[in-house]
């Protein structure tokens, strides 16, 4: 599939070929599952919102035991992981996960300066930055949760 | 050879030797000192030699010989004046009356004829006795006022002297007993002459092993000492330690003269004088051996710094050494010894006082680099503070940010497709409460900002705090919590009205914020010793005391605080006791785990009271 989410810079213009992408991709994206990590309740609740709207298959966790539990139990494809968490942080879930045997994705939610470090860190596919956009948090989505998907 | 002899000719000969050992000194540094104990000790071995030849050889002596020998024996005590004079000060009259009485004395014999009056002799032996004892006690006194190896070295000074004092008695009046007395009497003065002898020898011109012997235990005290100076609270204490330690393993007085870059001046801390004393570079001898950069020694110090003259005379101070305390390249200051005459330094002290001085610089320059290492701490420590401030105030910006422009964009999109669907009432809410998240956090650190400037209150009016904090608790609707009010009489003060509300908002949303619903809070209003006084009481999860001094402080969040469950910056109680301390208030807390907290302000009357 080409996507055309063309990421921050996307303006009204392409909203013809946004919504072609939408019609085009909702199959696939039904197959796509998107676990979002928080604790942060309000960006848990409208990502997930969005993201459903948008036609994954999303679940949320508020917290690090949450996250993996869900890891284990529901195999998603993509996982969206904030890192500052009080109890047990990205790091902290990031490792447990690998240490489980699970090769899934990962995109770091952070507001922090050193977002890409962070994410070389744990060794995830992708970061975003808060506060992030619509366009970027659709991309990244459909950009890892895709590659997943064909693999 | 009864013992009598041997002991005689065995001291006799140390005698001798003892002359020598002190001529070939004068002769390597001919100081006043060794120019008078080369006499002292060559009329003694004079004597000494004469007799044993004249007995070996059986012969008579001339008239004018004996009178000689005689002028010798009463030159004795005068010669030990001198010595005197040359380690401590002894009163110019002294010295003349006691001459005086000796050249009329030996006068007297030149003219008598052998055998001498009885009366004349024992006048002689008291005249001789007095002044040796006069002598033995200026040098106890010398001794009492020195430490270290100067006071041994005087101790054995004085020892020497009583003891030379009690032989010339002795020896003195044996001619009028008979044996056995006058035998016992000869051996018992023998021997003390000997301990004399040898006690003078090592006290005035001390070997150099004992010498350092005699330096050791104060040197191994003050070096034992030196690894906890540099932990002193204060740099003079270190200045003073480091004085009284090279005071005591060189038996002088010593100073430090610390070199004080911001003024390009050597500064000393007279003790018993606060107000320290600044020296140019080059100038005294402190600041000559800082300039040069190498140990200076004098013994004439009035003569070589004219300047310092009148210190000198007044502090009777006869001798000088300066070395440079230096650190590698980094020149620290200057030690000074001082001593009231010449001979209580020896040749080795140069290099001991550089040696102290280096061990001083190390203790100076551990200091310096403890304090420049706290220094560094400090820095990193308002550093950390303030990437925490910002990483903080970042996060905490961009977490409702977050919602708020996701959110705002995911509406604009679905209306954009679809411009008649039903609005996302959910949507919309959570972009009100981020948004409102977001303006009150903007406030916080604005008013933060404010804070650190002191200009957080403004326009003081009269403010009822009775009616404010009614206000105040009536206005938080819909809230599962009772607020229960206890304002006792109409308390008034001159106040910024909207920072007090503030301030009383603040401490009730957090008592409720941090306490399980239904449970009461209750707010006390009273008046107190002249000051308004009001506490805000809950039954909530309570402050660890750990974290209890720290609240205050901003970003400061208790440690049993979940983060999910309450926002917040720790900017809250910060800003109150801005508001409070700006006021002129207090604002504290006492907290018990698990039952509740109450949280105490303070606010001055005086003002409002007169106002109103």
């Amino acid at each position: 599939m080409i996507h055309v989410w063309s990421g921050a810079g996307a303006d009204r213009d392409s909203d013809l070929s946004r919504n072609r992408a939408v019609g085009n991709g909702g199959g696939d994206r039904a197959a796509t599952r998107v676990l979002v990590v928080d604790d942060d309740p309000s960006i848990l609740d409208t990502v997930t919102s969005i993201l459903a709207t948008e036609g994954y298959q999303v679940k949320s966790a508020g917290g690090g035991e949450e996250a993996l539990a869900l890891v284990a139990a529901w195999r998603p494809t993509l996982v969206l992981l904030d890192m500052r968490m009080p109890l047990m942080d990205g790091w902290a879930v990031a490792k447990a996960m690998r240490e489980a045997g699970s090769k899934v994705p990962i995109v770091v939610m952070t507001a922090a300066e050193n977002a890409k470090r962070w994410a070389e860190e744990i060794d995830a596919a992708g970061h975003l930055a808060k506060p992030f956009e619509l366009d970027e948090l659709l991309a990244c989505v459909e950009k890892y949760g895709s590659r997943d998907r064909k693999n | 050879m009864t013992a009598l002899d041997l002991v005689t000719l065995l001291s006799q000969a140390i005698y001798v030797v003892i002359f020598f050992l002190v001529l070939w000194r004068y002769v390597r540094a001919p100081t006043p000192a060794h120019l008078d104990m080369t006499i002292f000790f060559g009329i003694l071995g004079f004597i000494v030699v004469e007799s044993r030849v004249a007995g070996l050889l059986g012969v008579t002596q001339p008239a004018w010989f004996t009178d000689l020998i005689v002028a010798a024996v009463i030159a004795l005590p005068y010669v030990l004046l001198r010595l005197v004079d040359d380690f401590t000060v002894v009163r110019a009259g002294i010295k003349g009356v006691a001459a005086l009485i000796g050249l009329g004395l030996a006068a007297i014999y030149a003219y008598l004829e052998a055998p001498y009056p009885v009366a004349w002799t024992l006048a002689t032996v008291g005249y001789i006795a007095a002044l040796s004892l006069y002598c033995g006690i200026a040098f106890v006194r010398a001794g009492r006022h020195a430490e270290g190896v100067t006071r041994r070295r005087l101790q054995a000074i004085s020892f020497g002297t009583i003891l030379f004092a009690v032989e010339v008695l002795m020896a003195g009046s044996a001619g009028q007993f008979q044996d056995p007395e006058k035998t016992i009497l000869n051996a018992t003065g023998q021997v003390l002459g000997l301990l004399s002898a040898v006690a003078f020898f090592l006290g005035f011109s001390p070997p150099a092993f004992l010498r350092r012997a005699w330096q050791a235990p104060e040197l191994r005290d003050f070096l034992q000492r030196a690894a906890s100076l540099p932990r002193l609270p204060t740099t003079l204490d270190i200045v003073r330690e480091l004085e009284r330690g090279a005071a005591a393993a060189t038996g002088s007085r010593a100073q430090i003269a610390l070199w004080q870059e911001d003024d390009r001046k050597l500064r000393v801390w007279t003790p018993g004088s606060n107000a320290p004393l600044d020296i140019e570079a080059g100038q005294h001898f402190a600041g000559r051996a800082f300039e040069q950069q190498r140990t200076i020694f004098s013994s004439h110090p009035v003569r070589d710094d004219p300047q310092g003259a009148d210190v000198y005379r007044k502090g009777r101070v006869g001798a000088v050494i300066a070395a440079p305390i230096t650190a590698g390249e980094r020149r620290l200051g200057a030690l000074v010894l001082s001593a009231e005459r010449p001979p209580i330094f020896a040749l080795a002290d140069g290099e001991l006082s550089q040696l102290l001085a280096d061990q001083a610089a190390v203790i100076l320059e551990s200091r310096a680099l403890i304090d420049h290492a706290a220094k560094v701490r400090a820095r990193e420590e308002a550093t950390r503070l303030k990437e925490d401030f910002l990483s903080a105030a970042a996060h905490d910006l961009k977490t409702p940010l977050t919602t708020v422009v996701a959110q705002a964009q995911f509406l604009e999109r679905k209306a954009m497709r679809d411009p008649s669907a039903p609005s996302d009432l959910l949507g919309l809410q959570r972009i009100v409460r981020e948004g409102q998240r977001l303006a009150a956090l903007v406030t916080d650190l604005l008013d933060a900002a404010r804070m650190e400037q002191g200009r957080l209150v403004s326009d003081r009016e009269p403010v009822d705090l009775g009616a404010l904090v009614s206000e105040v608790c009536s206005r938080q609707h819909a809230s599962p919590h009772e607020c229960e009010l206890d304002v006792r009489g109409a308390i008034v003060g001159n106040y910024d009205r909207k920072r007090i509300e503030q301030l009383l908002d603040n401490l009730v949303e957090n008592a409720k914020k941090y306490s399980p619903e239904a449970t009461p809070i209750r707010v006390e209003v009273w008046q107190h010793d002249g000051e308004a006084r009001i506490s805000v009481h809950d039954q909530g999860i309570g402050i660890p005391p750990t974290d209890l001094p720290k609240i205050f402080e901003r970003f400061s969040r208790g440690s049993n605080v979940d983060d999910r469950k309450f926002h917040g910056m720790g900017l809250g109680l910060y800003i109150c006791r801005g508001i409070v301390e700006e006021h002129g208030g207090r604002i504290w807390a006492e907290s018990e785990i698990g039952k509740g907290s109450t949280f105490h302000v303070a606010l001055p009357l005086g003002e409002g009271r007169r106002l109103n």
